[in-house]
């Protein structure tokens, strides 16, 4: 039998799935990220909090490096993707947002049917046949929890789901092209109450296969979901730990203040 | 410490430790004024204790009232959390002792009867001002967030321990002595276990606060030297 002690002491060798390394990124001559160093383990939820501006989702984005659509935002560093650099002038792009997949805020389907919003991202990357693609489908539409739903109407617009089932079909987009990990920026601030229970009860499935990264302003979602938790403040790691302890006694005056609303 | 950016929050919070400490002077008081009672067989003192506790018993509900309102309105994470949580097990503690002092009072009328000799009683008042002593203290310390003291107070509830097992020894003895005692003798070895007793949840509102204001746990072993149960040596 584990005692405690070893049973702390193997959680802390779980493999790392993604490792920061001093990582610096500016916008134009501002630095948003100042020598960012952790490292995120497999097959966990880890959260991302802070105020407004403290580079929480400019640390996301450099992940898959979806910076670069936009003019004048540069990364130094490294982000190792099992041991890779993803930083690397060498790394494929396409590939990358294949394993490392992204949900946003406001929910993006395409204006395509329900059956195409999933099908066009393997299409991509894959020549199958229709009975594979169905199949593809179906699975993705259940890993994301909303296949009893929408199975009989596959063909309707992605566009005339409610907000919640959108939300839903963007991650069954995600989990279509096979990731190992899935990037949520903010996922359910633009949902109900229900709605946000759904997706975190999928968040809690997800995890069983893969790395998942959450950005979130609410306080307690992080507490749910995640099993370690990043607080970031004015582009600075303030603190990174399991999330029970940095919800119970965090180490940080600077956390404390943030998560016990005394901050500003 | 900063306040919260909610005002109101801070009020909650502040309602709570009001109440954790009024019900802290009042565990003092009855803890105080039932051994007093006790030593000089004042009946009218004994009354008034007694009917203090259903004073304790209104302040800990009104505290579990306000602590589950402000888990539900507010989530509240980290210290305060700790403060919340930790205040509802020691009002709880405190109520325990406000009715352990309640059955020293209850008893005064009892033991009163036998006209109990000075030297009866005397182990019993030194016992009794080691636990005033520990009740007025742990309050003391919490409220000044001296974390160290309150570790040091913990461990110090091994000489009310000490103190128990000889008063216990003690009053075997009188009863031996003159079987006259056994009634006034029977009843002071009660009100001695709910000394020693009163004396155990101070410890446990020492750990608490520990924890409130650490967020660490004092170690699980504390020594404890209550040793009325061990069998006696042969004779």
């Amino acid at each position: 039998m584990l005692s405690p002690d070893m049973t702390i002491a193997a959680e802390a060798v779980a493999k790392a799935k993604i490792e920061v390394k001093n990582l610096n990124f500016y916008y134009g001559q501002s630095k948003a990220l100042k020598d960012i160093t952790l490292s995120l383990p497999e097959r966990s939820v880890t959260a991302f909090i802070g105020p407004s501006g403290c580079g929480k989702s400019t640390l996301l984005r450099v992940f898959n490096r979806i910076y670069e659509l936009y003019p004048k935002q540069t990364a130094e560093g490294q982000v190792l993707l099992d041991g890779q650099n993803v930083l690397d002038r060498s790394q494929d792009l396409n590939l990358l947002r294949t394993k490392i997949g992204m949900v946003f805020q406001k929910p993006t389907p395409f204006p395509m049917s329900i059956y195409e919003n999933i099908a066009f991202g393997v299409r991509l990357y894959e020549k199958i046949s229709k009975a594979e693609m169905d199949g593809r489908v179906e699975q993705a539409l259940k890993r994301a929890a909303l296949w009893t739903e929408v199975k009989d109407k596959l063909n309707a617009s992605g566009l005339s789901l409610s907000g919640g089932q959108q939300q839903r079909l963007c991650i069954a987009r995600t989990v279509a092209v096979k990731p190992e990990v899935i990037l949520l920026d903010e996922p359910a601030s633009a949902l109900d109450p229900i709605s946000t229970a759904k997706i975190e009860e999928l968040i809690d499935e997800l995890q069983a296969e893969y790395t998942i990264v959450i950005v979130t302003h609410n306080m307690q979602q992080a507490a749910r979901v995640s099993k370690q938790t990043a607080f970031m403040y004015l582009g600075e790691l303030v603190e990174f730990d399991k999330t029970e302890k940095i919800f119970t006694s965090p180490r940080e005056k600077r956390t404390q203040d943030y998560i016990t609303g005394r901050f500003g | 410490m900063a306040e919260h950016t909610v005002a109101a929050f801070d009020e909650d919070l502040g309602q709570i430790s009001r109440l954790i400490s009024d019900m802290g002077d009042l565990a003092g008081s009855m803890v105080g004024g039932a051994t007093k009672a006790l030593l000089n067989s004042d009946n009218a003192l004994a009354q008034r204790v007694v009917s203090d506790d259903a004073i304790m018993d209104a302040r800990q509900r009104e505290l579990d009232d306000r602590a589950i309102t402000l888990i539900a309105k507010r989530q509240p994470m980290a210290d305060d959390l700790r403060h919340v949580v930790g205040s509802i097990r020691m009002a709880g503690d405190l109520e325990r002792i406000g009715d352990l002092a309640k059955n020293i009072a209850k008893r005064v009328g009892t033991v009163g009867l036998s006209a109990t000799p000075r030297d009866l009683s005397h182990s019993i008042d030194a016992m009794a001002q080691l636990v005033l002593i520990q009740v007025q203290g742990v309050i003391e310390e919490y409220a000044a967030r001296d974390a160290a003291a309150l570790a040091k107070l913990r461990a110090d509830d091994e000489r009310i321990d000490v103190k128990y097992t000889s008063v216990f020894r003690e009053l075997l003895t009188y009863m031996m002595e003159d079987p006259r005692n056994i009634t006034a003798c029977t009843h002071l070895l009660f009100c001695a276990k709910n000394l020693e007793r009163i004396g155990d949840h101070v410890t446990n509102i020492a750990e608490n606060a520990y924890y409130v204001l650490t967020g660490t746990q004092l170690p699980a072993n504390r020594p404890k030297q209550d040793e009325t149960a061990m069998s006696a040596p042969a004779a």
